[in-house]
């Protein structure tokens, strides 16, 4: 088998698989990346459970991943009649699910299993850590699909972004929201380190300093929400705890002074497109607590919606909007 | 006696438990569900008793055996929904897991335990049949899977399956369709087989069901013990002496939780010294003088010790109540539309009537304070005469005159006794805890209330007008 995606990961672990939507193409990535590091102790596990894998014809659910002999694994109790390989119990973690609690197995034969892991992604940390002590040499989590639905999925590790013609009919638009997600995963931390120690520590919701990190007054009302028309007409550095939001963003774009936003990781920025190029337009920046890394965009250029793009001109598109490297699961 | 929450709160009891940390499910069930020991179960409170001692002694002295067993507590999972179903329906894996995962710790546990004087009362249950059933290799993992040897056909079978599966790895993927579809059969085939095994296992465990949860509540007790043993060294607690005569001593016995806070502001609690004899006995003294802690110090007591822990003091000879009680004047807003007259007459008229031929401990805070003061004082008085006649021991608050005249003993506290001069601008509530002598000395009955109103409200800083005025007036 060609390697398309193991060189593109590298030693990394974990590897997440990210979808930009649904059928986007992640456990075809997942699978061929699985069948890459063929010769590797995997351990695989999910955030939550993707509720689209019914077989549509009967009604049934169908695993969908194949592991090998050797192999470790964690998901919810409730999945044990869909996985099909011999099993040993290896470890029961305290994390619940609706499925019943997340155990660990290690698969005795090779066969079908169903992943249903963590839907929390500050329990996919500890997961991760007691796979490495299990004896793991590399873990793939099948993460999140749908841009919204990844807010605070952000591991430690590197993301696959998978991305398809499933997104939209419009080519063009389905490579403009790439790019746009790979641009969020590329943001760095700020530059001067007075500004990035102030915030190392910070727990509030919003909270106001100087470029250097001096902090900056930040007058809130009876919600606890800041009073953005009090602000200084100065450049400032904002902090946001939560999720950026289209009228987060065109608010500090109209304040009259260039803002540098902070947030925790490019995952907590769900804020669509027009929104952010009016706030950059307006002198804004925007900055992470925690970088992110996208190791490759696996592109797909069928849809499950009965429509699709020519292979060629996606992913040359994807790859003239994108400064990663772009590669067609689906190409063998 | 059902330890309610406002009970528990007022008392401090619930600043304890929040202190004591068993490890294991099973001890902190038993936690939040305390064995109350009545009056005619002074053996089995004196066992509990002779095992918190033990526990402390090997704690302290650093027992190894001890830390072993401690060691592997928090490891437990709690198995006791697995356990309550009807014997037909078979464990999955992951519930054998956790079967196998707890036989493996308590094995350990055990092994342990023998290493240390043993328990009074605490002996686990034989469960070797079912370790043998669950690790018929004798490996001792903390793993499960269903191995070939609990059925004839599985080794075949899966050895077949494992060359077909050998087969698929080497087919291209396109065309492995067939070999998949063999391989489902027996995969089908196989896990048919692992139910049967399943079912076996399943009926074989049940059998020993009341063995297994025999053993989770020995656990919780042994934990639980523990757990009282630390607190006990933590706090300097003193073991009670059970009395079988209806009086209560206390010397040196303090509020841990009050005590806590006065550390934190950098004072200190005085300890106190109480004899509480059948009847009511008065506490009469100084605002903010620790009327109310001296209560609530008493309850906590008499709560722990009948919980079967050790108490906040230096000696304590208490007997076994069937009932203890506290009311505060303030307990909280009203239940019903009531009043705090109303509620409190309401709690105290419920206890007398829910203790009938029984042996029962109230404390009252300042009770009928919330009436007019003649009214108030003339039923202060007639609970003490009546509290008097019944079986109990009964500790009352009062600022009213000539309720102590009709107690079985009166207690008054020493009060603004420190004569302290230059520290003006300094805290009010210190000033007054500079000056205030917080004892409680054994005072004759009738001996009148303290006239300390007007000397706390100047330490206060209360308005000099409305000062003057009250000066004027008394």
């Amino acid at each position: 088998m060609e390697l398309l995606l193991a060189p593109l990961v590298g030693d990394v672990s974990p590897v997440t698989v990210i979808g930009l939507c649904k059928n986007a193409g992640k456990t075809t990535a997942m699978r061929r990346l699985m069948a890459e590091l063929g010769e590797e102790r995997l351990a695989l596990t999910s955030v939550g459970r993707d509720g689209e894998r019914t077989d549509l014809v009967t009604g049934t659910e169908k695993p969908d991943l194949y592991l090998k002999e050797g192999d470790l694994f964690a998901t919810a109790r409730g999945m044990l009649t869909l996985c099909d390989a011999t099993l040993e119990v290896v470890d029961l973690t305290d994390v619940m699910t609706p499925l019943g609690p997340v155990a660990i197995f290690r698969t005795l034969s090779d066969g079908y299993v169903q992943l249903a892991g963590p839907s929390a992604a500050g329990q996919l940390g500890p997961l991760t850590a007691r796979f490495m002590e299990l004896g793991a040499q590399r873990v793939l989590i099948d993460g999140a699909a749908g841009r919204k639905s990844l807010a605070g999925a952000g591991v430690e590790g590197a993301a696959l972004l998978c991305t398809g013609a499933s997104l939209d009919r419009d080519m063009a638009l389905v490579v403009a929201e790439t790019a746009h997600t790979c641009w969020l995963f590329a943001r760095k931390m700020p530059e001067h380190p007075g500004l990035r120690s102030a915030l190392a520590g910070e727990e509030r919701r919003f909270a106001l300093f100087t470029l250097e990190g001096e902090p900056v007054d930040l007058p809130l009302d009876e919600g606890g929400n800041p009073k953005w028309n009090k602000l200084p007409r100065k450049p400032l550095a904002l902090w946001a705890a939560g999720g950026i939001t289209d009228p987060l963003l065109k608010t500090l774009a109209r304040r009259g002074a260039a803002t540098t936003l902070v947030t925790q990781d490019a995952t907590h920025v769900l804020a669509g497109r027009s929104a952010l190029e009016l706030f950059l337009r307006n002198g804004g920046a925007l900055h992470v607590r925690r970088e992110l890394t996208i190791a490759a965009v696996a592109a797909n250029p069928w849809s499950a919606y009965g429509w699709h793009f020519e292979p060629e001109p996606f992913i040359s598109a994807l790859r003239q909007a994108i400064d990663l490297p772009v590669v067609n699961v689906k190409e063998e | 006696m059902e330890l309610t929450h406002e009970l528990r709160e007022h008392a401090g009891l619930q600043w304890v438990l929040e202190r004591l940390s068993p490890l294991s499910p099973f001890g902190k069930t038993l936690a939040r569900a305390l064995r109350w020991y009545g009056p005619g179960q002074e053996e089995a409170l004196e066992e509990e008793f002779d095992n918190i001692a033990l526990a402390m002694e090997l704690w302290g002295g650093g027992d190894a055996a001890l830390r072993g067993v401690t060691r592997q507590l928090p490891l437990f999972h709690d198995i006791r929904g697995s356990l309550d179903r009807e014997p037909g329906v078979p464990f999955d894996l992951v519930e054998l897991f956790e079967v196998k995962h707890f036989l493996v710790t308590l094995e350990q546990l055990t092994q342990a335990y023998a290493q240390m004087p043993q328990m009074k009362g605490l002996i686990f249950p034989d469960l070797g049949e079912a370790m043998e059933l669950m690790d018929p290799e004798g490996r001792r993992l903390p793993t499960f899977s269903i191995v070939n040897s609990y059925h004839n056909d599985l080794a075949p079978l899966r050895a077949e399956k494992g060359k077909l599966e050998k087969a698929i790895r080497m087919t291209q993927e396109d065309k492995r369709g067939p070999l998949l579809e063999k391989r489902r059969v027996l995969a089908v085939r196989e896990d048919q087989l692992e139910l049967e095994v399943r079912q076996m296992l399943t009926e074989q465990l049940m059998t020993w069901r009341a063995r297994f949860l025999a053993a989770m509540d020995t656990l919780g007790r042994l934990d639980l013990i523990v757990a009282k043993a630390k607190l006990a060294l933590r706090f300097h607690c003193v073991r009670p002496e059970l009395t079988q005569e209806k009086a209560v001593t206390l010397q040196g016995v303090l509020h841990p939780q009050v005590a806590e806070d006065l550390r934190e502001r950098g004072e200190e609690f005085t300890p106190l010294d109480l004899d509480l004899g059948k009847g009511c006995t008065v506490i009469t003294g100084a605002n903010m003088g620790g009327k109310t802690v001296s209560l609530r110090s008493t309850v906590l007591s008499l709560l722990l010790c009948q919980c079967g822990f050790f108490v906040f003091a230096q000696k304590a000879v208490l007997p076994l109540f069937h009932r203890v009680e506290l009311i505060l004047a303030d307990s909280g807003p009203g239940a019903g539309g009531l009043s705090s007259f109303g509620k409190e007459v309401h709690l105290l008229d419920k206890l007398l009537r829910e203790t009938r031929k029984q042996f029962f401990f109230v404390a009252l805070d300042e009770f009928a304070r919330g009436t007019n003061p003649q009214e108030g004082a003339a039923l202060a008085r007639a609970l003490v005469r009546h509290l008097g006649r019944q079986t109990c021991v009964a500790l009352m608050t009062t600022h009213y005159d000539g309720v102590s005249d009709v107690a079985g003993a009166h207690y008054q506290v020493a009060g603004l006794v420190r004569d302290i001069q230059g520290d003006e601008g300094d805290d009010p509530r210190r000033r007054i805890a500079r000056r205030m002598d917080y004892r409680l000395l054994p005072a004759p009955p009738g001996a009148p209330c303290p006239r300390d109103a007007l000397r706390v409200c100047r330490l206060l800083k209360l308005d000099d007008t409305l000062m003057e005025l009250f000066q004027a007036d008394l």
